[in-house]
């Protein structure tokens, strides 16, 4: 069973290899939704040089149930919302892709390596925001509500929604292992 | 950004009047422990006024976690999406 553990001032993680291969599943399909782009750049994102190519035409509120929530209108007036929009959300997606990236490198020297283990020294911050971006995108999908849990109890093992619950939950379970290390 | 602010004729009185605030919504997904991590973490509220805000935005929908100018909450609001909380920012209609 999977655990965050305390060594010293750094923090680990044991995990199984289903373990590993469902986190860097999901790991993955989050990167993928988000789009490519987060990588190293060479040169400084003020350069006007830069802005020419790298800023899209046009930003606009997401489509997808999934984005809008990971990466959310901050204003009611739709007007500012996309204002604001257009300044920041390259910023945002580009965090939440280089924390889904860092974990999903630990994650693979598991997967490779085709074992289970623990990771060791890994960066808490960054793994309890992927773990909560996980849990969001994963959410707005099972349409999770207050009452979710009663219902997944409920549900027949052989119904086919049952696992992905499971799979939630088991992330809130594990989220809230690292925040019991942290508080 | 500063566009958006110069744009709106507003005095200058009026803006010192009536702050922007940053509003934090209750959603279903993000864990009690974690919103109250945050708020710690974000705007270095002592253990029991993270808890106190975490259980307004829990039983009443929503708190104000943030006063202050426009880009200050502009910035907060950011740095709460980052951490997958769900807010937004208005002027504080109150006063």
């Amino acid at each position: 069973m999977s655990n965050f553990e305390k060594v010293g001032d750094g923090y680990s993680l044991d995990l199984t290899l289903d373990e590993a291969h469902i986190l860097i599943n999901l790991v993955e399909q989050l990167l993928e939704l988000l789009g490519e782009g987060d990588f190293f750049h060479h040169y400084d994102s003020s350069d006007p040089l830069a802005q020419l190519l790298a800023m899209p035409a046009e930003i606009v509120t997401p489509d997808d149930p999934v984005l809008l929530r990971l990466l959310p209108n901050a204003y009611a007036d739709p007007e500012a919302a996309s204002d604001f929009r257009r300044y920041t959300e390259p910023q945002l997606r580009g965090a939440k892709q280089k924390n889904l990236r860092l974990v999903r490198e630990e994650l693979t020297i598991l997967v490779d390596e085709n074992h289970g283990g623990v990771i060791e020294e890994l960066n808490a911050d960054i793994w309890l925001k992927a773990l909560n971006d996980l849990r969001i995108a994963l959410s707005v999908r099972l349409d999770i509500s207050e009452n979710s849990f009663e219902k997944f109890e409920l549900l027949p093992d052989e119904d086919p929604q049952k696992p992905v619950y499971a799979v939630y939950f088991w992330l809130g379970w594990l989220q809230e292992n690292l925040l019991g290390l942290l508080l | 950004m500063a566009k958006t602010i110069t744009k709106e004729a507003v005095s200058v009185s009026e803006l010192l009047d009536r702050p922007w605030i940053t509003i934090v919504w209750d959603d279903p997904v993000n864990l009690m422990t974690y919103v109250t991590h945050v708020f710690i973490k974000l705007f270095g509220f002592s253990k029991e006024r993270a808890h106190e805000l975490m259980m307004q935005v829990h039983n009443e929908g929503r708190a104000v976690v943030s006063t202050g100018t426009r880009e200050e909450m502009e910035r907060d609001v950011q740095r709460l999406h980052e951490h997958g909380l769900w807010a937004t920012l208005q002027r504080d209609d109150k006063i």
